[in-house]
């Protein structure tokens, strides 16, 4: 699956559990800023936004058409950054919004996220052509970093994640866009009496988890090797259950899901079957969603 | 030619039942299981399998568990059981009380779990590959593939379909299907009115697995193959599609649903000229059942055939002006007398007992909310035949305190007694059968329900109104139903409101569907009756004329404890009065006693 994976284990010692642990901090990165993205949509519109995967593959198909007329992927990645947030400006403001001020109950709100998967995954697949694409990239000389033997390219997805998180926990924590994001997660109506324009801070926040989503997208090809537009199905599992085990809304949470969701399907899959690797995280969402759906992080009621 | 119609036969049979059996659980019942598709998966694996001879005399090309070789219909038979059984894990995720969506995406991801674990796992149902090679139902007897066979095949399947449409149009018509559309509704207020939410559910998971299950065990006797990719999780989709296209609700509209999205997407395939890339046609095909779905929702979201208004009431309408006394202006009020009120009708023997002796009381009752006392320590005693007020400045914890009485909060510390009994721990629907019945603060009519039906949906103990009462069908539960829908004439009579009875009660103005509400809590012959609110938006003169309706209940032993904001209605009906402010009791007494005491005055009766 992975390119370079199984040369690795055979040049170096390290033990399984050491290199499973090096792949699910890699598939954490990933799922790191998709989760982060996710978890702040549903805290500023209370959206369980299920087409996040649709825009994700759509995002990442777009870096590919820029990755194959010779630009490198990583610069290519803004142009999924810049769809990803278009798509989900389009999803909000086009879509959501208008059903929720209609009422439409959070179930319909659901079939509706479902419609608008299909639309965009299929819209992708009506244009891209159902075969597997692969993006043009270097996975870079091989490099020890803390005991564990990662690539150069590797290292770069793991380095763009922690700055994303940086720049989400700067974000958030220290300027007033994130003061009246929190403001409008806890309470929009009060958010909105207290004088903050809530309908901007909710565009402004889809462009950014779009943007998000959309990166998230690039990586997701990247790490993938190959992928079609239909890959990121089971992926947005690992999204919910890195959302849920958090508490949804919970951008910190998001963040320790990821962690925990990465490293443990890569370490079940080296101890267990490789086949059975997502299952944990099937496992961990059903569990969360039966007994603590407010998550590890979350208090609300 | 003729194979071509037997498919169209088969498929649309197949697909029509599983759409029925959706429609009943979504539709109807208003239960949301993204996992539908598993049934039919269930049902078509087990059809298989019972069917398949033993896995050695494939010659170890595919592997499986059973393989029994039982003949037909064993195999149809088993498909509908396994597929029932199936539901039954299902219903700890729908019958808790989650957040809907929340629960959706369980199911949907359950469903997408159990695809990956069956791809994946070869020697139980022959991994990604699947079943292949499934006998047909009496392919010992008659040869499949003469057109014969395969007509007959079809006409099956469509009396199949038929039979299952009968089936559930009986069940939907009875005073249990009344029960399901109001659970489906307004789940909390059927709870407070004595409905058992989880049974309802897992009635509808389960009876919707079997359906499904029947539809893949039919399916897979044709097609003679199964895998997982013929159940992947946008088939539950288009399912979905299919049940709000025809009309959610309407089980013809399933049908139709079936005919449209599945059937006709399919049919249509085939003559759509292959154009473009490889692949663009099926990709195309489900973007435009996610189109549908969408367009659908937003234009059009009762469907083509529009859920059916069930006209109940059997008086004639009043001729003239419709008359709307909860909004009218004053002048066009009908003058409403103060009629002696509906009889109650002694369920419990304490009905008789002697006025003013204690029938609810809560001891140091609090709920805590993220640290919020809410609720923090509330001690009261409610006499019987008395008319109890509660009033309290906003916040003060009059609804949870109502709330926890009806069992609709459990409390986080505290007891509550009923009638002697510690009822602290009882769900509200059990409360509500034992005659201790809440109305609520916000609209709480069931919305799709007649006025009539919401009315006669309360009465407690309806012989229909169980899954097996359904069944048995209108000449068993006939005779009942009609005396509650003279009854519930009776009751829309006393209120005003006869004109309006086979009226959507969502349709209603603000005032008159709180008229409803009390309707309804009466005909669910309450012992005590706790009212939120119930005079909010309705006309002050009719509000003192409810007053005297409830005081007269009261003289014949019901027991009534009402939160009001509204000071001159205390004061001409309520006696005692309970005063409560910041999560505590502050005061009990007849309001000019209140009136007397400053910090009373202070919290809450300025001016």
């Amino acid at each position: 699956m992975r390119p370079g994976g199984t040369g690795r284990k055979a040049t170096s010692s390290l033990s399984i559990f050491e290199s499973s642990v090096a792949f699910g901090l890699i598939t954490s990165a990933v799922l790191a800023i998709a989760s982060v993205g996710f978890t702040l949509q549903f805290a500023v519109t209370n959206v369980l936004n299920l087409a996040y995967g649709a825009v994700m593959i759509a995002a990442a198909f777009a870096a590919y058409a820029v990755n194959q007329a010779g630009v490198t992927i990583w610069v290519a990645a803004l142009a999924a950054a810049a769809v990803g947030s278009v798509l989900s400006l389009f999803l909000n403001r086009v879509i959501y919004t208008p059903f929720q001020r209609r009422k439409t109950s959070p179930i319909a709100l659901v079939i509706v996220a479902l419609g608008m998967t299909l639309i965009l995954e299929f819209g992708t697949q009506a244009i891209a052509g159902p075969t597997n694409v692969s993006y043009t990239m270097a996975q870079g000389p091989m490099l020890q970093v803390g005991g564990f033997a990662l690539s150069a390219a590797e290292i770069a997805m793991i380095g763009l994640s922690l700055v994303i998180m940086a720049f989400v926990h700067v974000l958030i924590r220290y300027t007033r866009l994130g003061k009246a994001m929190r403001a409008t997660a806890a309470n929009r109506d009060l958010a909105r009496n207290c004088g903050i324009r809530t309908d901007r801070v909710v565009t402004v926040t889809w462009i950014i988890t779009g943007a998000l989503c959309g990166i998230a997208g690039a990586v997701f090809g990247m790490n993938a090797g190959t992928f079609g537009a239909t890959s990121t199905d089971v992926f947005l599992v690992l999204i919910l259950a890195a959302v849920f085990l958090g508490g949804p809304g919970e951008p910190y949470g998001a963040m320790l899901g990821a962690l925990v969701i990465g490293v443990a399907t890569e370490v079940s899959a080296a101890f267990i079957v490789p086949d059975y690797k997502d299952v944990i995280a099937f496992v961990i969402l059903l569990t969360m969603l039966a007994v603590r759906p407010t998550g590890l992080l979350g208090a609300r009621t | 030619m003729i194979y071509y119609l037997t498919t169209i036969l088969v498929y649309g049979g197949v697909d029509a039942i599983a759409c029925l059996g959706l429609s009943q659980q979504f539709g109807v019942a208003g239960v949301t299981n993204f996992g539908f598709i598993i049934f039919q998966a269930a049902g078509a694996y087990t059809a298989g399998v019972l069917s398949l001879p033993n896995q050695s005399a494939n010659g170890g090309f595919q592997s499986y568990v059973g393989g029994l070789g039982l003949p037909w219909p064993i195999p149809w038979i088993g498909a509908a059981i396994v597929g029932g059984l199936l539901a039954l894990p299902f219903a700890s995720l729908v019958g808790k009380r989650l957040r809907g969506d929340f629960a959706a995406i369980g199911l949907l991801v359950t469903a997408v779990m159990f695809n990956l674990l069956v791809t994946n796992y070869r020697p139980f149902l022959n991994g990604a590959a699947g079943l292949s090679l499934v006998p047909s139902p009496l392919g010992g007897v008659v040869d499949p593939l003469s057109g014969g066979y395969q007509f007959g095949y079809g006409i099956v399947a469509i009396v199949l379909a038929a039979l299952v449409y009968l089936f559930l149009r009986r069940v939907t018509n009875s005073p249990y299907g009344r029960t399901l559309r109001a659970m489906r509704d307004n789940d909390v207020v059927a709870d407070s009115l004595g409905k058992n939410l989880r049974s309802l559910r897992t009635s509808m998971l389960v009876l919707g697995g079997a359906i499904a299950g029947l539809s893949g065990g039919v399916l897979v006797g044709f097609i003679n193959l199964w895998d997982p990719q013929a159940w992947g999780y946008a088939e539950t989709i288009v399912l979905f599609a299919a049940v709000i296209i025809g009309g959610l609700g309407n089980h013809s509209g399933a049908v139709l649903g079936a005919i449209l999205v599945p059937l006709g997407f399919e049919e249509a395939s085939r003559y759509i000229p292959s154009i473009g890339p490889a692949g663009l046609i099926p990709a195309l095909q489900w973007v435009a059942i996610g189109l549908l779905i969408v367009l659908f929702l937003w234009f059009r979201p009762q469907g083509i055939l529009p859920e059916r208004r069930r006209k109940l009431a059997t008086a004639g309408v009043p001729a003239g002006p419709v008359v709307l006394p909860g909004a009218g202006a004053a002048d066009e009020l009908p003058d409403v007398p103060t009629l002696p009120p509906p009889p109650v009708v002694a369920r419990h023997p304490g009905a008789s007992a002697a006025r003013g002796e204690i029938v609810l009381e809560a001891h140091d009752l609090a709920r805590i909310f993220e640290g919020v006392r809410a609720v923090d320590g509330v001690t009261i005693a409610i006499q019987r035949g008395r008319l109890t007020g509660l009033i309290g400045p906003n916040g003060a914890g009059k609804s949870t305190t109502l709330a926890m009485l009806a069992g609709t909060l459990l409390p986080s510390e505290g007891r509550i007694l009923y009638a002697g009994e510690d009822i602290t721990g009882l769900p509200a629907y059990l409360r509500a059968r034992k005659g201790l019945v809440r109305t609520f603060q916000l609209a709480s009519e069931f919305k799709k329900l007649t006025v009539i039906e919401n009315l006669v949906s309360a009465v407690p103990g309806q012989q229909g109104d169980s899954f097996r009462g359904a069944v048995l069908g209108k000449r068993y539960w006939g005779a009942q139903e009609r005396q509650n829908v003279e009854r519930a004439e009776h009751m829309l009579e006393r209120f005003g409101l006869s004109a309006h009875a086979d009226r959507y009660a969502g349709d209603l103005s603000g005032g008159q569907r709180r008229l409803v509400e009390l309707m309804r809590s009466l005909m669910a012959e309450p012992q005590v009756l706790l009212l939120d609110e119930p005079m909010a938006g309705v006309h002050p003169r009719l509000a003192r004329q409810i007053g005297h309706q409830l005081l007269a209940l009261c003289a014949e032993g019901m027991t009534i404890v009402m939160v009001e904001h509204e000071l001159s209605i205390m004061d001409e009906f309520c006696d005692p009065v309970i005063v409560m402010a910041e999560g505590r009791v502050l005061a009990e007494g007849t309001m000019a006693e209140l009136r007397g005491r400053s910090e009373v005055v202070e919290a809450y009766l300025v001016g």
